[in-house]
């Protein structure tokens, strides 16, 4: 289950489930309950980088991952997951994602928004275990 | 410096590694994120983005020149998860003729990215060669100061990139590295004041009769700090009859730093050229001066930013100030004195102001310095806008 929120002005959505875990759980409630038990990660984004670049979590478990730019917008996404939302510019808000990931194993992630010349660079892994 | 043997070790390495992993590149991603239920399968996206870059300079002693100094369009397609392109294609000085000195078009970049693990990648076509805090780094948003540092121009002859095929990864931990192999600078082109820059081959027909190589370690580990080791290594003289061996080598250390409003830099740069005398005599009989190549070039800077004014709505306005020294006569060859005036050093300081986070208004000082008691440095007063989309 993905839940992803751009935290401009605490605006919440929920944008869609991946694994369908919690089938048929409303948006709302589901997002209620993964932040009572999310992991938080905390990630700073900058051309060409993402600090930290691999954690790890609990597989089968919900993390909020917190993503902030230090200068333009950047791209957030899980390769072979429905998780792709837009990191806003320095100063403009976070994006927020809870990820759940359905089983042990590394899931890459990337910058989805070309940001510059480096841009190729900006990749990390999730590790649940 | 790495030893020439082990540089074609590497090489050959590179290549060898190249080919076996391109036959992987067609077999599909087994990441068990990928495989895992409800997936979704790889896009296929072209994007478009670009930076643009327009200065005004007033040098001391002249008029000032109002100059549309960069339009650079970048594009980008995913074919899949494991392969993408990316293009950087540049005009310089807006305008360009043919067998005129008033622009510049470039193609920058233009590569495929064969993505096989975080550790191990393989990257073919025009590349940035990946030396320093600008080469790689250079939107104009993202330095402080209108035109690039001055090491970054005449030492590391930015922007530099080439032709080649090399690697690129993480290893975890915060270590990145990229090593590539790719066509060597021209020794033909050297000169006194500009160094290597007119060395560069550009992709352009190029000659790989012995591929340069280049590499480069980053350590991204810690939240604002990059720390970073890069050097570049080829033989330039293939352009000479009899052909003799001009060997180059570069290396660099360069170390940034930024936290909320502050942001730090340094840059250490030094370039070996041998058989520098024999370079000077042959270059001497082909143009009929003594180009006066140095042996070494020498140069290093640090930089200090501070945003004043941070999250407002009209805007962010950030302070800095640079110190650099550079020296393209560093070390001269046997019989040969350096010219004292491309000893230098500048102090550079302005402000730049940032009503969105992607455009830079830009205003800044060069107070330039250098040896010579003949030929005086001229200090020049910039301002700039630059943009990023």
């Amino acid at each position: 289950m993905v839940v992803l929120m751009t935290r401009t002005s605490t605006v919440l959505f929920t944008i869609a489930a991946l694994t369908g875990v919690v089938a048929g759980t409303t948006g709302a409630s589901l997002s209620a309950r993964l932040q009572q038990k999310a992991q938080v990660v905390d990630i700073v984004v900058e051309r060409f980088s993402f600090t930290p670049s691999e954690f790890h979590v609990p597989a089968g478990m919900p993390v909020e991952i917190r993503l902030r730019s230090d200068d333009t917008d950047h791209g957030f996404r899980i390769v072979g997951t429905n998780v792709n939302v837009t990191i806003p510019k320095r100063g403009k808000g976070i994006a927020t994602v809870i990820f759940q990931p359905p089983a042990a194993g590394k899931y890459v992630f990337e910058c989805s928004k070309l940001c510059g010349a480096g841009h190729e660079f900006m990749r990390g892994q999730i590790i649940a275990e | 410096m790495l030893h020439s043997k082990a540089l074609t070790s590497i090489s050959r390495l590179i290549i060898g590694a190249g080919i076996g992993a391109l036959l992987l590149a067609a077999l599909p991603t087994r990441s068990a994120a990928q495989t895992a239920d409800g997936s979704t399968p790889p896009e296929r996206t072209t994007a478009i983005s670009g930076y643009m870059d327009f200065h005004f300079n007033k040098q001391e002693l002249s008029d000032g020149r109002l100059d549309f100094h960069r339009f650079v369009l970048l594009v980008s397609h995913r074919f899949s998860d494991r392969i993408r392109f990316v293009s950087e294609l540049e005009v310089e000085h807006a305008l360009v003729e043919s067998l005129e000195e008033s622009g510049e078009l470039e193609l920058e970049q233009a590569y495929v990215d064969f993505l096989f693990s975080r550790r191990f990648n393989i990257r073919a076509g025009m590349m940035l060669m990946p030396v320093g805090i600008i080469n790689e780094r250079h939107e104009p948003p993202i330095y402080y100061g209108v035109e690039r540092p001055f090491v970054d121009t005449f030492i590391i002859p930015t922007t530099w990139f080439d032709v080649g095929v090399g690697v690129h990864g993480e290893l975890g931990r915060g270590w990145r590295y990229r090593a590539y192999i790719s066509s060597p600078l021209d020794a033909l082109e050297f000169s006194a004041q500009e160094g290597l820059a007119n060395g560069r081959q550009k992709g352009s027909d190029t000659n790989i009769g012995r591929p340069a190589t280049t590499g480069r370690v980053e350590y991204v580990g810690v939240r604002g700090l990059t720390v970073a080791a890069s050097f570049w290594t080829g033989r330039s003289g293939f352009r000479f009859r009899p052909r003799f061996e001009v060997p180059v080598k570069l290396g660099e250390a360069d170390v940034r730093y930024s936290r909320d409003r502050l942001e730090l830099r340094a840059q250490y740069a030094q370039v070996a050229i041998s058989n520098a005398d024999e370079l000077n005599d042959a270059l001497g009989r082909a143009v009929g001066i003594n180009p006066n190549v140095a042996s070494a070039l020498r140069g290093f800077y640090a930089e200090a930013g501070y945003r004043v004014v941070s999250g407002r709505s009209f805007g962010d306005v950030g302070v800095f100030a640079r110190y650099e020294n550079f020296d393209t006569q560093f070390r001269m060859p046997a019989g040969h004195l350096p010219l004292k005036e491309f000893d230098r050093d500048a102090g550079v300081f302005g402000f730049t102001y940032w009503p969105d986070p992607d455009v830079a208004v830009k205003f800044d000082y060069s107070a330039i310095r250098n040896q010579s008691r003949v030929n005086r440095a001229l200090n020049s007063f910039n301002i700039g806008l630059g943009w990023w989309f």
